[in-house]
């Protein structure tokens, strides 16, 4: 269970770990965007590619980058199959009407290329999207986040939630660990194979009673410490983390621009206008 | 009108701020160990008592940041992608259930009655109705366009499952808070005892 963290929270080495925070969050939300706005892959897939080199050059822990990896392929699939299963027929309402039959289970069940077409393209989009998340969240660590945030003019107490939440989630998963396994020794079973739903329901309540009063013990120590330190008082923040730009920064910097610019115009022209044909099909 | 908005608001001091942090960080842990999986993307979990304890003590909008931002660490760190219309959906929900403060359920004080746990129930069904049949689906067509059938199912699930979560598990909590500080100020149990 512990390593299913993903947070780094020692700075890496790697050409994308040593970007400043403040590139980093700008280039997660404008990606975000990107991915967000087109169901089309020739637009997705570049990006796909992208984020795997990205990926391969962190240098990250494989084994616990692989169970994440394969986890949410499968969940992924699922919930294709579920698309699937609710509108067999989607794919001529997005690839421009037409219904070629591949595969007939029943009158209902069809699988014609156009819903595979439109359920494969939306797969790789969701794994996009997914793959985005990952290197962004592997290559950061949470004060260069709240150091990022601050740079898109959040509030820096807003900043200050989210450097803080990840600096606790370790710790609070720890607690989380300590109290199941002391449950355990007592005898209360909480395997998911060998306990009933409902046990397993009640388990939790059990295991969160004592988490909660651990968790939100600690609010008054952490509050008196960061008050005798003086937080709260200025109205703007520096970070520490936020070092000085490099030249890969204001290479980002020109992509970022040029990005948001696209973005713009894409959303212009494809999703505000209406368009007769939802999304690129090559074989229509 | 002023009282009004400065109970939404809460008091934004370190206290809050710290408290608030650890909510979210409670939420990602929670829906990322604590929960059990119902339907795709969706899972019933007890992270959505987060907002109860944080709302009850902070208020309705720090109980929306926190759910909200608690959402957003969830997924980072559970790595299902982002997901900022379900973010949304339950800082939404979080800021209804904070609303206790609002009908006289003030936990800091130690009162919790009856009343407003009727009260309490009723809200936790609108508010999740509000939330996931309204606020999530139509940010879902508008960031990510044409699901509204999944979601709807998720929202369905989820929507149960968390009203479920907020009834039996979340009364008991705030029943036990109230009590907790009612403890430690003597003028709130005279008037308890008094009645």
């Amino acid at each position: 269970m512990e390593n299913r963290l993903l947070i780094n929270l020692v700075p890496g080495d790697t050409f994308l770990h040593r970007l400043t925070g403040k590139t980093k969050v700008r280039t997660f939300i404008i990606l975000l965007v990107y991915i967000i706005m087109s169901f089309d892959i020739r637009l997705i897939m570049p990006l796909l590619i992208l984020t795997i080199i990205g990926l391969v050059s962190l240098k990250t822990n494989w084994k616990r980058v692989k169970y994440f990896i394969i986890v949410i392929a499968a969940v992924n699939l699922l919930n294709i199959v579920l698309f699937w299963l609710a509108d067999p027929d989607i794919g001529s309402y997005w690839c421009g009407g037409g219904n070629t039959v591949l595969l007939s289970l029943t009158g209902r069940l069809f699988l014609s290329a156009e819903t595979l077409w439109y359920l494969s393209v939306r797969f790789i989009k969701m794994i996009t999207s997914f793959m985005v998340s990952l290197v962004f969240i592997l290559s950061i660590t949470p004060s260069e986040m709240a150091a990022g945030l601050y740079s898109i003019k959040v509030p820096y107490k807003i900043c200050t939630i989210f450097s803080i939440a990840f600096r606790y989630i370790p710790d609070i998963a720890r607690d989380f660990n300590n109290i199941k396994v002391s449950l355990q020794t007592r005898g209360v079973e909480l395997d998911p194979k060998k306990a009933s739903l409902m046990s397993r329901i009640k388990q939790n309540v059990l295991i969160l009673v004592p988490l909660i009063i651990t968790s939100f013990d600690r609010v008054g120590n952490i509050s008196n410490a960061m008050d005798l330190r003086g937080f709260g008082r200025g109205k703007t923040r520096t970070y520490y983390s936020e070092h000085e730009e490099l030249k890969a920064d204001k290479v980002f910097k020109a992509i970022h621009i040029i990005l948001l610019l696209f973005c713009a115009y894409w959303i212009i022209t494809q999703n505000i206008m209406p368009q007769t044909i939802k999304m690129w099909y090559p074989f229509a | 009108m002023n009282k009004v908005l400065k109970t939404l608001l809460g008091v934004w001091n370190t206290k809050t701020i710290v408290a608030i942090a650890i909510g979210a960080a409670l939420f990602g842990v929670l829906m990322n160990y604590g929960g059990i999986p119902i339907y795709t993307n969706t899972r019933l979990t007890t992270a959505m008592i987060v907002p109860v304890i944080v709302g009850s003590m902070f208020g309705p909008v720090p109980a929306f940041i926190s759910c909200s931002v608690g959402n957003v660490i969830a997924d980072l760190i559970g790595g299902w992608g982002l997901w900022f219309d379900w973010s949304v959906g339950n800082g939404v929900l979080g800021f209804i259930i904070g609303l206790l403060p609002l009908y006289g359920a003030k936990i800091n004080e130690g009162i919790f009655k009856p009343v407003h746990a009727v009260i309490y129930a009723i809200v936790c069904v609108i508010g999740n109705a509000l939330a996931f049949g309204v606020i999530t689906p139509l940010l879902t067509v508008a960031f990510y366009g044409g699901e509204l059938t999944i979601t709807f199912l998720q929202a369905f699930a989820g929507g149960i499952a968390n009203t479920a979560v907020l009834v039996i598990v979340g009364i008991p909590i705030l029943y036990a808070l109230a009590r907790r500080s009612a403890r430690g100020s003597n003028l709130v149990m005279e008037e308890e005892k008094e009645e």
